[in-house]
């Protein structure tokens, strides 16, 4: 695995809506930039090989930063991947839409669910939102939000950036009706 | 505006280590990182002529230590930050003056270095701007502003601010050089003038 970059990224909310939110609502990021494993090869049929030699690493790398970032217990999370130019969304999607990848982080925050994710291809600097949704149960609505984030110079053509998201609790001032409660 | 802290309504934190340049790991891994605060504009729909001193005495100290508080304690300490710099993103509705207010007194100035331990005038940008602005800070040596290893520039940005009455105030700092910098210093440059440049610029 090649790595060029770790970045992390918190963001800390401590008025929304004019009113305090208190304790201040964090979510956290942490993002490898790595080469694409299937950089300059064509179309690669079967993934496998870069799938089996990089995603496991890479869950279990960012796994425990973002949780560490976080600083508290993961309440919702989320998972990215943003493909440079010269690959194939493909790409992103076999390093982050496998078990091997994605268990590490439910290991660690204690998590169920499926992690929501954003695929997205683009040039250095562009920007994406990751959605996050609750750890054990995607139905709670209070926990559905998302975290906008920019890597200024990835990734680059032959790059991926590989990014988890966690947040300590749910949107600031949630206040919408609970899914259970809503008449179908 | 909430009184109670001051009109901050974010804490953002944005930080890289490089672990390659070129295809080839840093002689030392550093850490480059930003730690902005968005702040309501206290002098929105103020004059031109208005004394902003009040206003900065009460709120700059409070964004230098906060600031200084977060990179500290996600770099490793004090001891661990070699280099640092600092930019305001003044929202539409205010003007560039009341971003450099924020960050050009000692108010701000001063307390940096002291909490940093540095003694190097801190280098800046400054911007008006839309929410979402990107904005590249200028880092270089707390101690010795004319160490060029330690040139070097991090880019921050907060999606949804500044709001038009907001401004973003960002404290940057690394824990090392450039990675593979090369470029010499002032103790091994060769004497430049045009002359001796010669036929290249003549």
């Amino acid at each position: 695995m090649s790595i060029r970059k770790i970045v992390t990224f918190t963001e800390d909310v401590l008025i929304e809506g004019g009113r305090e939110v208190s304790p201040a609502a964090r979510v956290a990021v942490v993002a490898a930039i790595v080469k694409n494993p299937w950089a300059g090869q064509g179309f690669v049929e079967d993934l496998t090989e870069g799938i089996d030699a990089n995603a496991s690493d890479l869950g279990a790398l960012l796994a425990p930063r973002v949780l560490k970032a976080l600083g508290s217990p993961a309440e919702a999370y989320g998972k990215a991947a943003i493909v440079g130019l010269n690959g194939e969304i493909e790409h992103g999607s076999g390093l982050i839409h496998t078990l091997a990848f994605g268990n590490h982080f439910r290991d660690a925050a204690n998590a169920t669910t499926l992690l929501p994710a954003v695929e997205k291809r683009g040039p250095a600097g562009v920007v994406f939102d990751i959605p996050l949704k609750h750890i054990t149960d995607a139905t709670i609505r209070s926990h559905h939000q998302s975290i906008e984030v920019r890597i200024n110079d990835a990734p680059h053509p032959d790059e991926i950036v590989i990014a988890l998201a966690a947040a300590a609790q749910g949107r600031p001032q949630q206040r919408l009706a609970d899914f259970s409660t809503e008449s179908k | 505006m909430s009184p109670d802290n001051l009109g901050i309504r974010k804490i953002v934190f944005y930080s890289e280590e490089i672990l390659s340049e070129n295809g080839q790991a840093p002689a030392v891994t550093a850490v480059r990182a930003t730690a902005a605060a968005v702040v309501a504009n206290p002098w929105l729909g103020g004059k031109p002529s208005d004394d902003l001193s009040p206003e900065v005495m009460k709120l700059a100290p409070v964004l230098a230590r906060k600031l200084t508080n977060v990179l500290a304690a996600e770099l490793g300490g004090v001891d661990a930050i070699e280099a640092f710099g600092k930019a305001a993103i003044v929202g539409t509705a205010g003007e560039i003056e009341h971003g450099a207010a924020l960050i050009h007194t000692p108010f701000f100035g001063n307390l940096v270095r002291e909490f940093f331990e540095g003694e190097s005038i801190i280098c800046f940008a400054d911007d008006r701007g839309d929410a979402g602005s990107n904005l590249v800070v200028p880092l270089w040596h707390k101690n010795a502003a004319a160490t060029r290893t330690h040139y070097q520039t991090i880019s921050t940005r907060v999606g949804d601010a500044p709001l038009p009455g907001e401004i973003v105030v960002v404290l940057g700092a690394s824990t090392g050089p450039r990675p593979h910098s090369r470029i010499g210093d002032r103790l091994t440059d060769p004497a430049v003038k045009a002359d001796t440049i010669g036929e290249l610029i003549s």
